[in-house]
């Protein structure tokens, strides 16, 4: 059943075409994922990618702004 | 006016609140509108590629460009998603309509007085401006009516917080043993963070800059100005940021198909930045003289623990969304990604906001740095790093929302979901080009704040691509970002100027994976936390500010700041402390 079925239309009116509204996805729902049946794997995934691409934009500056040009902080 | 079944949409519960709130959303597109417009004359400016204006003017431009869209868009957008997030959340109209509009009435004063002195600044015979940019500190000053006008705004936010602390009351003397439903938990933290905060720019604007422009004092000491308004300066960035995320926790989780994740987890993340939003507004003074580097280290510190619930939101709202995604048949480690309503503008807006925070974070943990700021101060870099966080995460964010809170609130469907689409992406695609230009034009040291970037016999060098590519990207993406506001205020317009709707917008918000009987009741304890982060706020300011008054020529100034040890401050806490013992001993003895 779909998470929002409280919340359709009972004046007896044609409801509008689902993809014509904002916010009903949840229409689409295949299956439902209780707490326990959930393990957010993708989510680790876009995180660890997440931190990939932030080491690697730190060690760009390491390189661009130190390396390549000599101390400009200490001293 | 209600819905054409009148049903159970927010309009028809709560009428009052939705004009109050269409109010607020008005206020807020027409700064939007003006404010945007502002940003591609300056884009084309800075750029060399089309100019109107004076470069003098170029500040007034500005000036309006910040205060517009930083303060006025958001903070009346806030009040709205407040407004309406209290009233649904606590299912209760606010306590008086009256009392509401009186908030509403005097921030659109305070705000029209404002920006009248900031436009004045195009009519030199007025003898009225106000080109001090959004960072309003001394020394430059501004036409008393811009500062009056921002006091009343202000006020005006704090009885909007008073409008929602008095809703919960009422709520919590009919719920006494229920948990504090997660929205208002999240508008209640909000405001006391604001609270606290702005107490910094009330006492700035209200004892120095207003009696300073009115000429009944004759100077200020310009590093206590600006050290109070980043004071309040950071934290307003979180007072923007917290509406965006209350939409993360609470709204986006429902436009992919699934719950939130942890009712607690928003919890803590709410109550972190009550707590560590305030302490951390000297990072934006790492070169300011005056202030001693130890405190400059604590600022630094403080700051870094900031990234905690940022990053706990990402986790919490990523997985909330692939929760969604999951339940529509999404599978693998990224294919559940296809599986998302990316045709559903309000929803892609939102997730491109995010993504783009996330780029954001990067720039930011930059800023925080205390030796690599060093690297990108008053860059370009730093104009790069709020158009991803406050012009995207949080300006897009709101653009996104709009789409289903608008419908709700007057009872219309929106008037076009391929235009709200086309308007998120092209906004995403505009700040690509404007952010990644700015952010690698800082790099190679280009000024912000000038209408005129650049110095004779000195040219500027990339280590990738060219300056004039720069420049370019620059023109191309704030072209880009006023056509997607352009279109955005057309798709409301005729949203608004619609037919009313049976069905206007799938408002339903389902529960939590994990609600909040899970989660302990000290989180709920408001007057605990509020404590904790005054403390914080007083270890983190007191010797910096008495060193700053000290050492800048007291309170009014009249000198020049000088270099700052951590021993000035603590030696006239010291004498304050022992004068106002032997004082006291004095009375009681």
């Amino acid at each position: 059943m779909p998470a929002n079925a409280d919340s359709q239309g009972d004046s007896g009116q044609a409801d509008p075409p689902v993809d014509s509204i904002v916010g009903t996805a949840d229409d689409g729902i295949v299956r439902e994922l209780g707490h326990d049946d959930f393990d957010p794997v993708g989510t680790l995934v876009l995180v660890l990618i997440y931190m990939a691409i932030l080491i690697g934009m730190w060690v760009f500056m390491y390189f661009v702004e130190f390396l390549g040009r000599g101390l400009t902080v200490v001293g | 006016m209600a819905t054409a079944s009148g049903g159970d949409e927010f309009v028809d519960k709560f009428p009052d609140e939705a004009a109050i709130i269409k109010a607020s959303f008005l206020i807020a597109f027409v700064s939007l509108g003006i404010g945007a417009f502002f940003g591609l004359i300056q884009a084309l400016h800075r750029t060399n590629v089309f100019r109107v204006i004076d470069s003098a003017d170029y500040y007034t431009v500005l000036t309006g460009h910040g205060v517009l869209l930083a303060i006025v868009f958001t903070i009346f957008f806030l009040c709205g998603v407040f407004h309406w997030a209290v009233a649904r959340s606590l299912d209760r109209p606010a306590e008086s309509a009256l009392f509401s509009w009186a908030w509403v009435g005097l921030m659109t004063t305070g705000a029209v007085l404002a920006t009248v002195a900031i436009l004045g600044g195009f009519v030199p015979n007025l003898g009225m401006s106000a080109d001090v940019l959004f960072t309003f500190y001394a020394p430059l000053q501004a036409h008393p009516i811009f500062y009056i006008g921002l006091a009343m705004f202000i006020v005006g936010t704090w009885l909007a917080g008073a409008d929602w602390f008095l809703s919960y009351r009422a709520w919590r003397q009919e719920h006494p043993d229920e948990r504090i439903p997660l929205q208002t938990f999240m508008v209640l933290t909000t405001m006391i963070m604001w609270y606290i905060s702005t107490l910094g720019v009330a006492v700035s604007v209200v004892f120095f800059l207003i009696p300073w422009s009115l000429g009944l004092i004759e100077s200020v000491n310009p590093l206590l100005t600006r050290t109070l308004f980043w004071y309040f300066g950071h934290p307003i960035v979180y007072f923007w940021l917290m509406p965006a995320y209350l939409l993360w926790y609470t709204v986006l989780p429902k436009l992919a198909g699934g719950r939130l994740f942890s009712d607690p987890l928003a919890r803590v993340v709410f109550v972190l930045f009550l707590l560590l939003s305030t302490p951390v507004g000297i990072h934006h003074q790492y070169l300011d003289p005056g202030i001693a580097e130890g405190f400059k280290f604590i600022a630094m510190t403080n700051t870094m623990f900031l990234l905690l619930p940022s990053l706990l939101t990402a986790f919490t709202v990523v997985a909330s969304v692939e929760h969604g995604a999951r339940q529509r048949g999404g599978e693998g480690y990224l294919r559940w990604l296809g599986a998302l309503p990316w045709r559903d503008p309000a929803f892609t807006g939102m997730a491109l906001a995010g993504a783009m925070f996330a780029a954001g974070g990067f720039s930011g943990m930059i800023n925080a740095g205390m030796n690599i700021n060093y690297l990108i101060h008053n860059t370009l870099w730093v104009p790069g790093h709020f158009h991803l966080t406050v012009g995207t995460a949080v300006a897009l964010t709101m653009m996104a929302g709009s789409y289903w809170l608008v419908p709700q609130v007057t009872g219309r469907k929106l008037y076009s979901r391929p235009i709200g689409l086309l308007q998120v992406i092209m906004w995403f695609v505009g700040m690509v080009f404007m952010s990644n230009a700015m952010h690698r034009a800082g790099l190679a040291g280009i000024p912000r704040r000038t209408a005129e970037p650049q110095y004779q016999n000195f040219e500027f060098l990339t280590p990738i691509g060219s300056i004039f590519e720069l420049r370019v990207q620059i023109a191309l993406g704030g072209t880009l970002l006023f056509l997607s506001v352009v279109l955005f205020l057309f798709n409301i317009l005729l949203t608004s100027l619609g037919e009313e709707s049976d069905r206007p917008v799938d408002s339903y918000l389902p529960e939590p994976l994990s609600g909040p009987e899970g989660s302990p009741r000290i989180l709920d304890n408001l007057t605990m936390w509020t404590g904790i982060a005054a403390v914080l706020v007083v270890l983190a300011y007191t010797l910096p500010l008495a060193g700053i008054i000290q050492n800048g020529g007291g309170l009014f100034g009249g000198g020049l700041p000088v270099p700052a040890t951590v021993s000035a401050g603590v030696d006239l806490v010291l004498t304050t402390v022992t004068s106002a013992f032997n004082t006291l001993w004095g009375v009681v003895a």
